[in-house]
């Protein structure tokens, strides 16, 4: 299981320090234009079939009507490509600047609890291996998460699963600030100091009563009721019977026999954070960029040499469902995954990760 | 100033290389806009060699090769006719003026041919302006 | 049309037999994946795995992307729907697996569902045939009537826009592109390795998702996909960004179908149009 919980009484305690706001759902536009006026805003964008954060340029474009988005909002602390260096080359060397690392305070809405539960794991890898990575830190310290339960009444999608990994449809965990809807309003509550002022600086919010207080932490309550896929996991067990099945590879090459090789999984997930360099020239000028990679891709382990020690597909396969449920487990003591489902949904086979870790489970 | 468009010019070794060897020797006039690459033979030619010369600022490509019936390898000119026929439709198809792309069968022997080859492709490249269709933007790479 | 239940049990029957009699050592159909709306492409060595196979209208993944997985002369029978079977007769044709070491298990169906928006695949995005064009055992009745229209009838609003408005178009479709692979991966067709897109020297594209490099990737395959894309419309249907790849695809088809009279996998006796060439050849196609 994933961290420790708050419990519900915890929060009654501390009553009146809570900021409760609430907002009517035709408002919305106000809320998101008085948002953008803090910074850069980050939201839910339709754009064809699918339902994407985005960066806000015209307020209507931000909708709250979606399940959850094909990726996850982990770009806005770790965009897919970023320039670290840029340069130009001279007839000896070359003229080189680091881009200077500067966040201007942001805010994402409409997280859901799995998605803002990902951001602490990442935390633990960029922020907590000894080695801070100042891109993320910068980016991390300046936004504010604004959080979005999931409806109770609404049936999880089927490849949901974040139960497994001890995250309820509406954990208040990640977020600064947590958004509950109620017909046609939002109610939204500060969790964290960040996430309160926030509330306190914006005019556009009422007050809420003691009765949306009640709806809020009924909405709570009944989300712990909303159950996603489950299977009896605890992060060391799993860890250790992935290890102890890391030789059995038959079985790995069954579970992961149709799987493509593609890097969809990795790149929809909330909880993925490899990455490579790569100066990239053009004209004589150029950046040293910092760009997501896969660890399914076929040159992610390739040596200069020519060997791959992950040549074959279920080798690589293996090494994601290792990382997340088990290295990650013993080098920073929490399951490296929150049950999104999205790797699930984006598979172009439907290869489902909980399968493989359920049957691995069982093993 | 007049816009002077940047020509790549792939050319095949034995026949259209030579051809303009010999504009060049019989001291025929023709416009300088062609840079020009030689290959063995135009079935060498990989069509991500005329994407990329779009992409690098090219404004016309111009491939030339032995005529068909004529190859120096026999056939090779066959199948590279099939390969940049396809390559047009694919420029096409993106958006991409399909006059900026030109397949020419130019003999050793025709020197003039290709000197009045160069001359009219240049002549419709002028009216056509600046390629940026394809163009990388010099200082910005960023990803749309 | 054979009702689908009956064309799973047809082709449990078959897989069973195949492997009971040693004909096949693998027989690459459907399972039931997380739930029956997301089957998962599954291979049965065994007689006891075939109780796992499935089929019903969300089994869309085209299974001859797993045929060049396999050593050479591995007895393979695979289930495929009338574009899959034009894959299977693509790689026959380019020598990538033997007609003899295969049991082609045909299956005639029409309104097959994507699995991630359930709607219907018409010809819109496949090549609307309904039978395969090659099969040992069929494992339902053959469709006399696929419906009207052409596959490429879809085009026609990308034809008819001028050049400025279709590179617009599709410089914002390629823009999205965030080079996850999925569309190279699921193809039937996209067999090399390694591919120009993995390759270093030369690199011919960034490797971050640059606007360049994306033009150039999708570019070379639309060319490496000439006259041999058999239009199963995979490639837009694993595209996690909804790239309507298959457009790109449909038009080379058609052209190709044009200039050299051969459509893809039809027959397993044709050449590959590129790498061929024909006497009535002219010089037309350059115009």
């Amino acid at each position: 299981m994933i961290g420790s919980k708050g419990s519900l009484n915890a929060d009654h305690c501390e009553k009146e320090k809570v900021v409760f706001k609430k907002i009517t759902l035709e408002k919305l536009g106000d809320l998101v234009s008085a948002l953008k006026e803090k910074g850069p805003l980050y939201a839910p964008v339709r754009d064809g079939k699918a339902v994407n954060f985005q960066k806000i340029t015209k307020t209507a474009d931000v909708t709250l009507d979606f399940y959850n988005t094909v990726f996850s909002p982990k770009f806005v602390f770790f965009p897919q490509t970023e320039d670290l260096i840029r340069y130009t080359l001279q007839k000896e060397g070359a003229q080189a600047e680091p881009v200077p690392i500067a966040a201007s305070p942001s805010v994402i809405l409409g997280v859901r609890p799995c998605d803002a539960k990902s951001f602490e794991i990442m935390d633990r890898h960029f922020l907590g291996a000894g080695i801070i990575d100042p891109y993320w830190k910068n980016r991390r310290d300046n936004t504010v998460v604004i959080g979005y339960a999931f409806d109770p009444a609404a049936p999880p999608d089927p490849a949901d699963f974040y139960n497994t990994v001890g995250i309820h449809a509406a954990d208040t965990e990640g977020s600064d600030v947590f958004m509950v809807r109620k017909d046609g309003e939002l109610l939204l509550k500060g969790i964290t100091k960040k996430g309160e002022s926030l509330l306190k600086g914006l005019a556009v919010l009422d007050a809420a009563s003691a009765q949306d207080e009640a709806f809020f932490d009924e909405t709570i309550r009944k989300d712990r009721g909303v159950k996603t896929r489950f299977t009896e996991i605890t992060d060391t067990a799993i860890a250790a019977k992935l290890v102890g099945s890391f030789e059995k590879q038959e079985i790995w090459e069954e579970m992961t026999a149709s799987c493509i090789g593609c890097g969809t999984c990795t790149f929809v997930c909330p909880t993925c954070y490899c990455f490579d360099i790569n100066d990239e020239t053009l004209f004589r000028k150029g950046a040293r960029k910092r760009f997501w990679d896969a660890c399914m891709f076929t040159d992610f382990t390739l040596e200069a040499s020519g060997h791959n020690p992950r040549p074959r597909i279920f080798q690589r396969y293996r090494q994601k469902v290792c990382h997340k449920y088990s290295y990650h487990v013993t080098k920073y003591g929490c399951i490296s995954c929150v049950g999104c489902g999205r790797c699930t949904r984006s598979c172009p086979v439907n290869i489902d990760i909980f399968s493989i870790v359920e049957k691995v489970a069982n093993l | 100033m007049d816009f002077e468009p940047k020509i790549l010019g792939i050319a095949c070794n034995w026949c259209t290389y030579t051809g303009a060897d010999l504009a060049g020797t019989t001291r025929l006039k023709y416009p300088q806009n062609v840079r020009t690459v030689r290959v063995m033979c135009s079935s060498r030619i990989n069509p991500s060699f005329i994407i990329r010369a779009f992409q690098l600022g090219a404004d016309g490509v111009l491939v030339g090769g032995c005529h068909p019936g004529d190859c120096h390898y026999g056939t090779g000119n066959l199948y590279a006719r099939r390969k940049l026929a396809i390559t047009k439709k694919i420029l096409e198809f993106a958006g991409m003026d399909q006059k900026r792309f030109r397949v020419e069968w130019i003999s050793a022997s025709e020197g003039n041919k290709y000197a009045e080859i160069v001359e009219e492709f240049t002549r419709d490249l002028k009216a056509l302006g600046p390629q940026n269709t394809f163009r990388i933007e010099k200082d910005s790479r960023e990803r749309i | 049309m054979t009702n689908i239940k009956q064309i799973e049990e047809n082709l449990k029957r078959e897989a069973k037999r195949l492997l009971e009699s040693k004909e096949v050592s693998v027989v690459l159909a459907y399972a039931r994946g997380y739930d029956e709306h997301h089957p998962l492409p599954y291979a049965a060595r065994t007689a006891g795995e075939v109780g796992n196979l499935i089929f019903n209208e969300y089994c869309t993944y085209n299974l001859a992307r797993y045929l060049t997985k396999y050593p050479p002369k591995t007895k393979i029978a695979i289930a495929v729907k009338a574009a899959d079977s034009r894959a299977v007769v693509q790689l026959i044709q380019e020598e990538k697996v033997k007609k003899e070491d295969l049991v082609i298990l045909g299956i005639p169906f029409i309104g097959m569902k994507d699995p991630k928006t359930g709607e219907e695949i018409d010809q819109k995005t496949t090549c609307h045939m309904a039978n395969p064009v090659l099969y040992d055992i069929l494992l339902g009745e053959e469709i006399r009537d696929a419906g009207a229209g052409s596959p490429y009838d879809v085009l026609a609003e990308l034809e008819a826009m001028d050049q400025a408005a279709r590179w617009s178009f599709w410089e914002k479709e390629f823009s999205k592109c965030i080079r996850c692979f999925a569309c190279r991966k699921a193809c039937p067709m996209c067999y090399c390795d390694p591919c120009f897109m993995d390759a270093s020297r030369p690199r011919w594209a960034d490797k971050s998702p640059t606007a360049d490099g994306n033009l150039m990737y999708h570019l070379t395959r639309f060319y490496h996909l000439a006259g041999r894309c058999i239009d199963c419309g995979e490639c837009s249907r694993a595209c996690p960004m909804d790239i309507p790849l298959h457009l790109f695809h449909k038009k080379m088809a058609k052209e190709c179908e044009t200039m050299f009279g051969q459509a893809a996998g039809m027959k397993i006796d044709d050449k590959p149009v590129m790498v061929n060439y024909g006497n009535q050849d002219s010089d037309e196609m350059l115009k």
